[in-house]
């Protein structure tokens, strides 16, 4: 295990930040909110804590903490901005936000380091840390699919309309979406910087925002569930597609597309559909009524009291 | 539940003056309305001649152009969409909306959360909003729509017609003072509709105001107490369900010749 700890750990690290990054897309899509600031947020996160450990030599963890409450503000700020937009505009301006965050890293001069980027960012950040931050990351946004909270926010996805008549806010919810996301983004990014010791524009460039919405696509974005497992996938697959020599981006990019077309709930979409087809099959009709599909007319008075009309 | 009686000439909903203009086209204009408590009221009219519009002004979705609207003897109009429900004010939609990857009790629930008093007001901050638990309001919306058995079922799974009512339980469950129907029986058959009917006026029994918009002039008569005729965008008849229908002038704007042979 060890032996394998130690050749792996990059990986390892690596599966915690994805985790977190893939959550900071996964959970504005589950609010119908097309955002991808997530790695916009990422590259806030990774910069402004190397800037604040580098230039202030201030402790990891209050570092983090200072870089997700600036991605937060600037989260909400965004989310202000394009609250009037939907679907591929709002998608296009999130992409923007985040080659703004990029440009902004290569012109920042000394205090961002250009195009060669920050080194030397030395950090107490251990591989508890990651574990611990990625499960926070987890069960909070676990919770926001659960009870009440969760099906506000599927009302909010599937039907904005149905949601107001409802008394959901939809503007608060969207605009919570983009500062949960600027959070985890950020948290990721954050770590990221900290535990390689360096960053760099080429690390948050427009490849992060593919490789986040893969995640998603591949894992699914119903759910937290489907996040952690396109982190996974996505975080381990490189390195075993290594195989393959020069073909490897080839299969890299059949494998996205197979999924993207074939499966468009993720894998995560793949098992929750099973799970629900069989709690479906196992249930009784209501009433010993036939399912209410199968009959053509006159369907579900349980007592049948079908002189009452007319 | 005799509550209708006691307050029977108390404005729940009063219209007055109401314009929504879009560009030039006066979809709705110069209309005023007047919903007292615990009463089954009725709009009919030809497509287009501004009930939806109405509805979605009633409900804050649509910008007025002018006049008022007062709920409960208050300013209405400048209540945002998202409010009316914490006002208690309950609607259906046209088309049938629910959310297709939850459970009917789930889509039900989503109408109890909305709703304040509800048991789960007790409760602390995180078993309200995080917590897995069905309102009572659920079980009784359910047993009142007769939807028992169908709980676990998705939307999909069922006919149109179960559909709507699990709209009409979505609306109860957020224990309504005024409840909005738009069409609530398109896509039923004679004997769903006598149930919706029946409920409806359950309802009306126990003291709660609703809005009917409906094609079927059938269901109108034997629903309603009051009835509003719409055309172009104002009423131009209103009173019994029968007395509208034969108005001369309702029968040429919308029921054409066909009802006198009816």
């Amino acid at each position: 295990m060890s032996d394998f700890y130690a050749a792996n750990l990059v990986l390892i690290q690596s599966t915690f930040i994805g985790i977190l990054l893939a959550l900071s897309v996964q959970v504005p899509m589950r609010a119908g909110v097309f955002s991808f600031a997530g790695a916009g947020s990422y590259g806030i996160g990774a910069y402004v804590s190397a800037i604040l450990v580098l230039k202030t030599g201030m402790p990891s963890l209050l570092a983090i903490l200072i870089s997700g409450i600036v991605a937060m503000v600037v989260g909400l700020l965004l989310g202000l901005l394009v609250a009037h937009l939907g679907g591929l505009y709002l998608a296009m301006a999130t992409v923007s936000f985040d080659l703004i965050v990029s440009v902004l890293a290569i012109n920042g001069g000394d205090l961002t380091g250009g195009v060669t980027g920050l080194f030397g960012v030395l950090s107490d950040v251990t591989i508890f840390h990651l574990i611990g931050l990625a499960l926070l990351g987890i069960v909070g946004v676990a919770l926001t699919e659960r009870g009440r909270v969760g099906r506000r926010v599927d009302a909010v996805r599937d039907d904005p309309e149905l949601a107001q008549s409802v008394g959901i806010s939809v503007r608060r919810y969207r605009l919570a979406a983009f500062v949960v996301s600027g959070l985890l983004g950020s948290v990721a990014g954050s770590l990221n910087s900290l535990v390689r010791s360096t960053i760099s524009p080429s690390d948050i460039g427009f490849s992060l925002i593919v490789l986040a919405l893969t995640m998603i696509i591949v894992g699914g974005a119903q759910s937290w569930k489907g996040a952690v497992l396109g982190a996974v996938i996505f975080t381990w697959l490189p390195p075993l597609l290594a195989g393959f020599g020069q073909l490897q981006h080839v299969v890299y990019g059949v494998i996205v597309a197979t999924a993207a077309i074939f499966v468009p709930g993720g894998l995560y979409g793949i098992y929750s559909e099973a799970r629900y087809r069989r709690t479906r099959a196992k249930r009784k009709t209501p009433q010993g009524e036939a399912p209410a599909h199968e009959q053509a007319l006159a369907i579900s008075v349980p007592n049948g009291d079908a002189g009452r009309s007319a | 539940m005799s509550a209708a009686d006691a307050t029977a000439t108390r404005p729940v909903l009063e219209i007055r003056d109401l314009a929504v203009h879009f560009g030039g086209v006066k979809a709705v204009d110069r209309l005023s309305m007047r919903l007292d408590e615990g009463r089954i009221y009725g709009i009919i009219g030809p497509n287009g001649s501004g009930k939806s519009t109405l509805l979605g002004a009633v409900t804050r979705l649509t910008p007025l152009t002018s006049g008022e609207i007062l709920f409960d003897g208050e300013p209405f109009h400048t209540v945002h969409a998202s409010q009316i429900a914490a006002k208690r004010i309950a609607r259906t939609f046209q088309t049938v909306r629910l959310l297709p990857d939850v459970s009917v009790r789930d889509n039900i629930q989503l109408g109890a959360d909305a709703a304040r008093g509800d048991v789960d007001e007790r409760r602390g901050w995180w078993a309200r909003n995080f917590g897995t638990h069905t309102s009572p309001a659920v079980a009784s919306a359910i047993a009142r729509t007769r939807l028992g058995g169908f709980e676990d079922y998705r939307p999909a799974e069922m006919s149109y017609g179960t559909q709507r009512r699990v709209e009409i339980a979505r609306a109860l469950a957020l224990d309504p003072r005024l409840l909005l129907l738009d069409e609530p029986t398109a896509g039923m058959n004679q004997r769903e509709r006598g149930e919706i009917s029946t409920l409806l006026k359950e309802l009306r029994d126990e003291g709660l105001t609703q809005l009917l918009v409906e094609h079927d002039v059938q269901m109108m008569v034997d629903t309603c107490d009051y009835v509003f005729a719409m055309n172009l965008g104002t009423v131009i008849a209103q009173g019994r369900p029968e007395d509208v229908v034969r108005d001369p002038q309702v029968q040429e704007a919308y029921l054409g010749k066909k009802f006198r042979h009816a």
